[in-house]
């Protein structure tokens, strides 16, 4: 069994890229499983998928706790604790980012037990389909090319047949399939051995509930603006910026902000909770000034 | 996607059903959406629109309006696909009694997701087990491929002449629902010999034909009647499923039955299970046999009718037995273990130890160690049940949740 566990965020192709990913393994002969974990999530959210290969049939399900492979579309997610993007990972898991960051900076910066595989993929998405943050195809390569057990003519008609489905047409495919040559072409392989975990395992360490009184017993929640907690800040692809010098102060973007994160201050300006702001650019859009700039979020450190 | 013969090719479970109807060359799909059967009618809709698919489509206002529309459908002489999940089955509960009543042949699909509340997305029992008195015929599915096929099979059991019953194929969420393996497409030209295009075996709602099938009786003995009449009939299906699948099987090469025996011959230890964790059971099983243990699976497909002979043969001599239950009746336990113990109960050859385990709650996984831990328990005296897959890991993440929620509190009460 290989195990591959893909990370990004809602809108960037990663459950298409698991697909593809999964049709190619099925394509080359290998009994092939891919599966996306998502749940009342959008557009920005961190989202994981995972796809298993094996010379036998898969008899497992759900989510992948040890994976050999991490595919890591979106660099920032590393920096987000609840994205868990080397859980379950050590010293022998395989871990690529898309960044502009060499791998010995990527790992010092973020603290990897290894060298991870490092490409700009977004870069080449940019030249080919001039969507730098669509990784579902070139993502697909990078873990076609990382097993090493993918022919490249697999991977193209793996693309074809999931891009296919009357939701591209045939010059969007074409650049598609050039992009995945050339990622193909760039990244690495790796002749990854195919492990049965025979390993012995233990057993669980089950506990016994007590009965407790229905206030500890019933799903209460007490907490009050526990949202404040939960920072989406970094869900944002592109980023809401003020321009001061040409608003007005109409607080028309206080008003249609959906998340209430944007508040007006002491002298009726209005000011974005970037913490929390998940970058649906709703106030861009309805600013009837024109004075709120959108910029690309760039990369969490430079 | 062009029908191709006979092609192997990546489905999710719900893209299987969605492929079920296709080529069952349904009629009439009434349909609601809901989380996670969504891209099931989603996909069904797009193909009626590129016209792959003839008939009609309608989007209803309700499951319960879905349910009483297919059914009124199904009583007007076509063929009916309808699906739903959790919340929306519970929703539509009323009809779904009500058009059983009816005796009429139509298929559903429910793809399990755990009820509120708490609310979640995540598959367990206890949405389809509310169907069980229903007397709808059940079939659980592990596998893409079984979803599918048991689709074209349930067409054939519900329209059988002797049985005129609605029947439901179950799938888990999340771990089939949105999980895409191989499965075998069969050819529609195959599927039509098999499943020919729907003639109603019984009267139909026809102009200038006038007639009822929602009846009101008075006097119980007349009540009892058409129930027991339903109770004879649904019990039939256990008959009738076994001379279909034999006979899907001899044309399509794959074979079902009511349960599936999984290294049961010389089994030690037997894990009952059902639908999608099953594979999870399987691989347990592989790795124990492996270490030398004698593990088996007994997998049930049929739920209702609930092959209680079949059970009892299957799970004969067999010492040990965990029945893991994917549901909670809360103040009595699970809810098929009752009824495995029904089936074994006058036996002789019965197991010694059957033990009621409860796992897998709101999609809570169950791993390998859970099944050494049953194993554990099989090996003790027979003593408090159920045993609850929940350990450690899980208590401490709920410490955390609950933190977050604002505890420990002084409860403020009026």
């Amino acid at each position: 069994m290989l195990r591959i566990r893909l990370h990004g965020r809602g809108g960037q192709g990663i459950k298409t890229a698991s697909q593809i990913l999964g049709t190619a393994a099925h394509l080359a002969g290998y009994q092939a499983q891919d599966f996306p974990l998502y749940g009342a999530e959008r557009r920005g959210a961190p989202i994981a998928a995972y796809a298993r290969f094996s010379k036998n049939i898969v008899l497992e399900r759900g989510p992948i706790a040890q994976p050999d492979i991490v595919l890591i579309g979106d660099e920032t997610l590393l920096s987000d604790p609840m994205a868990a993007v080397t859980q379950g990972t050590d010293a022998s898991t395989l871990i690529f980012i898309n960044s502009r960051h060499t791998s010995h900076d990527l790992k010092q910066h973020y603290q990897l037990e290894s060298l991870p595989v490092q490409l700009d993929i977004s870069e080449l998405c940019q030249k080919y389909i001039q969507k730098p943050m669509i990784l579902s195809t070139a993502l697909a390569a990078v873990g076609a090319r990382l097993m090493g057990r993918i022919d490249l003519h697999h991977l193209l008609q793996a693309i074809r047949e999931e891009l296919g489905q009357g939701r591209l047409g045939p010059e969007k495919i074409a650049a598609n399939l050039k992009l995945a040559e050339e990622v193909f072409q760039k990244a690495p392989s790796f002749d990854l051995e195919f492990s049965e975990s025979d390993a012995g395992f233990s057993a669980s360490r089950l506990v016994t509930l007590e009965r407790r009184p229905p206030v500890d017993s019933a799903p209460l929640i007490f907490a009050t603006g526990n949202m404040a907690l939960r920072k989406t800040g970094n869900w944002r692809t592109h980023r809401p910026v003020i321009n001061y010098e040409e608003c007005n102060g109409c607080a028309i973007c206080y008003a249609r902000c959906p998340e209430g994160d944007i508040r007006m201050d002491t002298n009726d300006k209005p000011v974005i909770d970037y913490d929390h702001c998940k970058g649906c650019l709703i106030c861009a859009t309805e600013c009837p000034k024109h004075a709120i700039e959108i910029l690309r979020e760039v990369e969490s450190w430079n | 996607m062009e029908l191709t013969r006979n092609k192997q090719i990546m489905l999710t479970g719900n893209k299987a059903a969605a492929w079920g109807a296709r080529l069952a060359g349904v009629d009439y799909v009434p349909a609601f959406p809901i989380t996670p059967q969504t891209e099931i009618v989603e996909t069904l809709a797009q193909w009626f629109a590129d016209g792959h698919m003839h008939g009609k489509y309608t989007n209803m206002d309700s499951e319960h309006s879905m349910f009483m529309a297919a059914g009124a459908a199904a009583a007007s002489g076509v063929r009916v696909f309808t699906a739903s999940s959790s919340q929306g089955i519970l929703y539509g509960l009323e009809a779904l009694h009500t058009i059983a009543g009816w005796r009429v042949p139509l298929v559903l699909v429910n793809v399990s997701r755990a009820l509120a509340t708490p609310i979640t997305l995540e598959p367990d029992h206890n949405d389809v087990l509310s169907l069980r008195d229903t007397g709808i015929i059940q079939l659980h599915a592990e596998t893409a491929q079984e979803v599918l096929d048991y689709i074209l099979m349930a067409y054939r059991i519900a329209e059988d002449p002797e049985v005129c019953l609605p029947v439901l194929v179950n799938l888990d969420g999340f771990y089939l629902s949105f999980t895409r393996e191989p499965v075998v497409l069969p050819d529609e030209a195959e599927v039509r010999e098999f499943l020919p295009l729907f003639k109603p075996s019984q009267p139909v709602f026809q102009a200038s034909e006038p007639m009822a099938r929602a009846s009101a009786v008075f006097g119980g003995g007349n009540y009892s009647y058409f129930k027991i009449q339903h109770h004879l009939a649904a019990q039939n299906v256990v008959n009738v499923y076994q001379k279909i699948t034999q006979e899907f099987g001899e044309r399509f090469g794959r074979f079902y039955d009511a349960v599936e025996r999984y290294r049961l011959d010389d089994a030690e230890y037997v894990f009952v299970m059902s639908n999608s964790f099953a594979t999870k059971g399987k691989a347990a099983v592989q790795h124990l046999r492996k270490n030398g243990i004698k593990a088996g699976l007994l997998k049930l497909s049929l739920l209702r009718p609930f092959p209680s002979q079949i059970i009892a043969d299957a799970l004969a001599h067999r010492p040990k037995v965990a029945v893991i239950d994917q549901n909670l009746a809360p103040g009595m336990g699970g809810i098929l273990y009752p009824e495995i113990l029904k089936a074994v109960y006058r036996r002789e050859d019965r197991p010694q130890h059957l033990l009621s385990v409860i796992g897998g709650l709101g999609g809570r996984d169950i791993q390998e160690g859970d099944f050494i831990s049953i194993l554990q328990r099989l090996d003790e005296a027979p003593g408090d049940d159920p045993l609850f897959l929940f350990d450690e890991k899980d208590l401490k993440q709920f410490d955390q949740l609950r933190q977050i929620a604002g505890f420990p509190r002084e409860a403020r009460i009026p």
